[in-house]
């Protein structure tokens, strides 16, 4: 298990458990003190990037498409910062 | 002038105060509850995290455990805080969505309910002021955390605001390396937490923080906060709430 902790500039804590098969995302937990409307949405995300590739585009995208079909705020953080947690994960490896 | 049911400062553990929360607004999507105010203490002294945090990570179980303080997950976001039964008084205000007090933007939610705070402060002759995202600050110093969660149909905010604060016992509550607590961090935190007590030096009671708050959300929000109980419905959900859901590992543990 690969591991984060990325304070955002000014903002909040994203954390990040993440488990790679290869180069793809096999299992991933998102953690923090930032705020997400409706907050079931967090596991939806989750679960959504469950094979993707880790690369910071193709998380952004995954994590992006989910807000909007979920009409979900992610207040605090974005997901581009999410992103840049699950990277700082990856190339702790 | 519009009315809220103020349900008076009372003093309940853990899991019956984060339910009695979620009991008011499953009871309010029902249309069976008014928008409501409640002032409280936590009895044991708990640690409550955001709902997206990891207990194991964020908070020292076993060092609560063997000192009778309780672990509670919200349902609402933000970080960890420490509710000390003699340090802070929580609120939490609920209100139906489309509410006057709640409008759609969260930072402007926040905002305007924080404001309350700020004038429950400027009472006691403290300068406050609301700290996006969701603090209220004194200088550059935190004395009030606020969390806020739109479900249920309802939009729910709760706080502490800190009449004391003992940064030595926070700091063997939260989980940081026992080597890492020095006297450093100490200070540190010193310099980014401030008290009702620090700030005046004298010993505020409970009772003056509460008088204050009730006139800071009154006077703030433009609301005439009629006395209230809950409801037997609500107590039964709540009951329900802090038995199967609160008190459980599941919930406690999810993350």
């Amino acid at each position: 298990m690969l591991s984060s902790a990325y304070k955002i500039p000014g903002g909040k804590l994203v954390k990040i458990k993440l488990w790679p098969d290869a180069e793809r995302v096999e299992r991933i937990t998102i953690l923090g003190d930032f705020f997400l409307h409706p907050e079931e949405v967090i596991v939806t995300i989750e679960e959504s990037l469950v094979g993707t590739k880790i690369e910071i585009n193709a998380l952004v995208k995954v994590i992006t498409d989910v807000l909007q079909q979920s009409e979900a705020k992610l207040i605090g953080a974005s997901a581009e910062d999410i992103a840049e947690a699950i990277m700082i994960a990856w190339k702790s490896k | 002038m519009e009315e809220f049911r103020f349900i008076d400062l009372e003093t309940n553990n853990a899991f019956t105060n984060m339910a009695i929360d979620e009991a008011i607004m499953l009871s309010m999507k029902e249309g069976n509850s008014p928008p409501t105010l409640r002032l409280y203490r936590w009895k044991p002294s708990a640690v409550s995290i955001g709902t997206f945090q990891s207990m194991l990570d964020e908070v020292d179980v076993e060092f609560c455990k063997t000192n009778g303080i309780d672990t509670i997950r919200r349902i609402t976001g933000g970080g960890a805080v420490f509710h000390d039964y003699e340090g802070e008084v929580t609120y939490s205000i609920i209100m139906p969505k489309g509410h006057r007090l709640a409008p759609p933007d969260i930072l402007e939610s926040y905002r305007l309910l924080c404001s309350s705070i700020v004038r429950a402060l400027d009472r006691l002759g403290i300068t406050a002021e609301f700290k996006p995202i969701n603090d209220v600050n004194v200088g550059e110093k935190k004395i009030s955390g606020n969390a806020m969660t739109r479900r249920h149909s309802c939009v729910l905010q709760h706080g502490t605001t800190l009449l004391d604060l003992d940064v030595t016992l926070m700091f063997s509550i939260l989980k940081v390396p026992q080597e890492k607590i020095s006297d450093k961090m100490i200070s540190d935190a010193k310099e980014r937490v401030t008290s009702i007590r620090d700030l005046l030096g004298r010993e505020v009671s409970i009772d003056e923080l509460r008088d204050v708050l009730k006139l800071g959300f009154s006077e703030a929000l433009n609301i005439n906060l009629v006395p209230g109980t809950l409801s037997p419905y609500e107590q039964r959900l709540a009951s329900q709430l802090a038995r199967e859901k609160y008190v459980s590992e599941d919930w406690n543990f999810s993350r």
